[in-house]
């Protein structure tokens, strides 16, 4: 199990902990909010590989997942933590990616199996996507081929204890530094790739503009930045008959 | 059973009769059949007209690209007999057009459309050669022999660095990687000083334990 939120290159902007505040009610409502969100978080299980076999008995009733709030949700407008396990295929990142950006901040990613940290046994295929943490910031790794319930479930604790220490901060990563994020898309998916999210417009609601948000690879997504429109929902007298 | 046995001793003499093939039984359920490319369509409809082999299960292709080859297997099965027979084929790499099966057997649109998007070879008269699963892969066809993936990883892709700053505090705590200094991969070209540091501390890690 590894922690990627350490991972960062000599002369990056380490993120700025929140500090605490001089007003010791405000302090404990703080406190209070970091636990209530460590302990209830729901999990969307983007099971893209064979990890995904060791969810069933982690969430089920031999390891019990529910019992430290962890839940699986069915859509990602309503889920926290992202749980990808195995590998990623190309094609699938596309998926992975519009599905983390749909959901709503402060969100987690976390990558499970040995081919979300390397490729692990398909080092070599063209087809798979070999470090997660190029393309999404990935909160935790947890490691193995495949990792047993236990080390899952290790995994979830240390997330919710650095959830409730405010520590789980790769979200944030993502806004301060959409430009490296974006780069990375940019290069396995060609310069025209797109998503329905406009994810600098986030970046300033959530107050997270970074100084390598915006950077070459956002401009040549405005160059190519098809916009976006809304789908035409029609529903026509003769269908409404026909269905009755 | 003897009844099976006597059919397919059947099988094997109606097909010694046939000029240009070569049969060779395998076993008393597999029998593999080599057949010139414009013979082949013409086998497949007597196996499936007059031999009751109505299941295609497959049809692969191996590149041979010495021989500037490549070979189409069908593998065609039989519910009476419970014998597969399998008819080879060879066609020319170039231009690498062939003919579909597609009016034998329906399911070799399937089968044709695969080995179209993987290997490249044209079936003409096969109802779709769009993409398959590769729909966004616009590469040379994949399972080619000449088309090297680790060189295509290589170019689009990034591996983790060997040595991070978190790993040292797995490695104070007792844990820690070991790889071989030969079977560390880096995507960009080696980083020698990175290199070097990464292996002295991950073996002392090592033997520590």
């Amino acid at each position: 199990m590894t922690n990627s939120k350490q991972i960062a290159k000599p002369g990056d902007e380490l993120p700025v902990q929140p500090a605490k505040r001089t007003n010791p009610l405000a302090n404990v409502f703080d406190e209070l909010i970091a636990f209530a969100q460590s302990r209830s978080l729901f999990m969307l299980h983007y099971c893209t590989g064979c990890g995904a076999v060791e969810l069933p008995p982690a969430m089920t009733s031999r390891f019990d997942m529910e019992r430290l709030g962890i839940q699986p949700m069915v859509t990602p407008r309503q889920a926290d933590i992202l749980l990808v396990t195995g590998y990623v295929s190309v094609k699938t990142l596309k998926r992975v990616i519009l599905t983390y950006e749909q959901m709503a901040s402060p969100k987690y990613v976390i990558g499970i199996c040995s081919c979300t940290v390397n490729g692990g046994m398909y080092w070599q295929s063209y087809a798979t996507a070999k470090k997660l943490n190029d393309y999404l910031p990935v909160d935790m790794y947890i490691a193995g081929c495949m990792p047993r319930p236990e080390a899952v479930i290790a995994g979830l604790r240390a997330l919710i204890e650095n959830i409730k220490n405010r520590e789980a901060n790769a979200w944030q990563d993502y806004y301060r530094r959409y430009d490296h994020y974006l780069g990375n898309q940019q290069r396995l998916f060609g310069e025209t790739w797109q998503t329905p999210t406009d994810i600098i417009a986030e970046a300033e609601h959530y107050g997270q503009i970074g100084a390598e948000t915006r950077g070459p690879h956002t401009a040549l997504l405005e160059q190519h930045q098809q916009p976006l429109e809304a789908q035409p929902i029609t529903l026509s007298i003769g269908e409404l008959q026909r269905i009755k | 059973m003897s009844e099976g046995k006597a059919l397919s001793t059947w099988l094997d003499n109606l097909l010694t009769e046939l000029e240009g093939i070569e049969i060779r039984r395998k076993s008393s359920r597999r029998l593999r059949i080599d057949v010139e490319a414009s013979a082949l369509p013409a086998l497949l409809e007597l196996l499936r007209g007059r031999a009751s082999y109505v299941h295609l299960s497959a049809i692969s292709c191996v590149d041979w690209p010495d021989e500037a080859q490549f070979e189409l297997v069908y593998h065609v099965w039989s519910y009476e007999l419970q014998s597969l027979v399998s008819a080879h084929t060879r066609i020319p790499r170039k231009p690498g057009v062939y003919i579909s099966v597609y009016d034998i057997y329906t399911p070799a649109a399937f089968f044709e459309r695969d080995i179209h998007e993987m290997f490249g070879v044209f079936f003409e008269g096969s109802p779709d050669m769009s993409k398959f699963i590769l729909t966004e892969w616009d590469g040379p066809p994949p399972m080619r022999k000449d088309f090297d993936s680790e060189a295509w990883v290589n170019a689009h892709f990034d591996f983790q660095d060997y040595n991070p700053d978190w790993l040292q505090e797995i490695i104070a705590q007792g844990g820690g990687i070991a790889i071989r200094p030969d079977e560390q991969r880096f995507s960009r070209g080696p980083e020698p000083t990175a290199k070097g540091a990464g292996n002295k501390t991950v073996d002392k890690g090592t033997d520590e334990r």
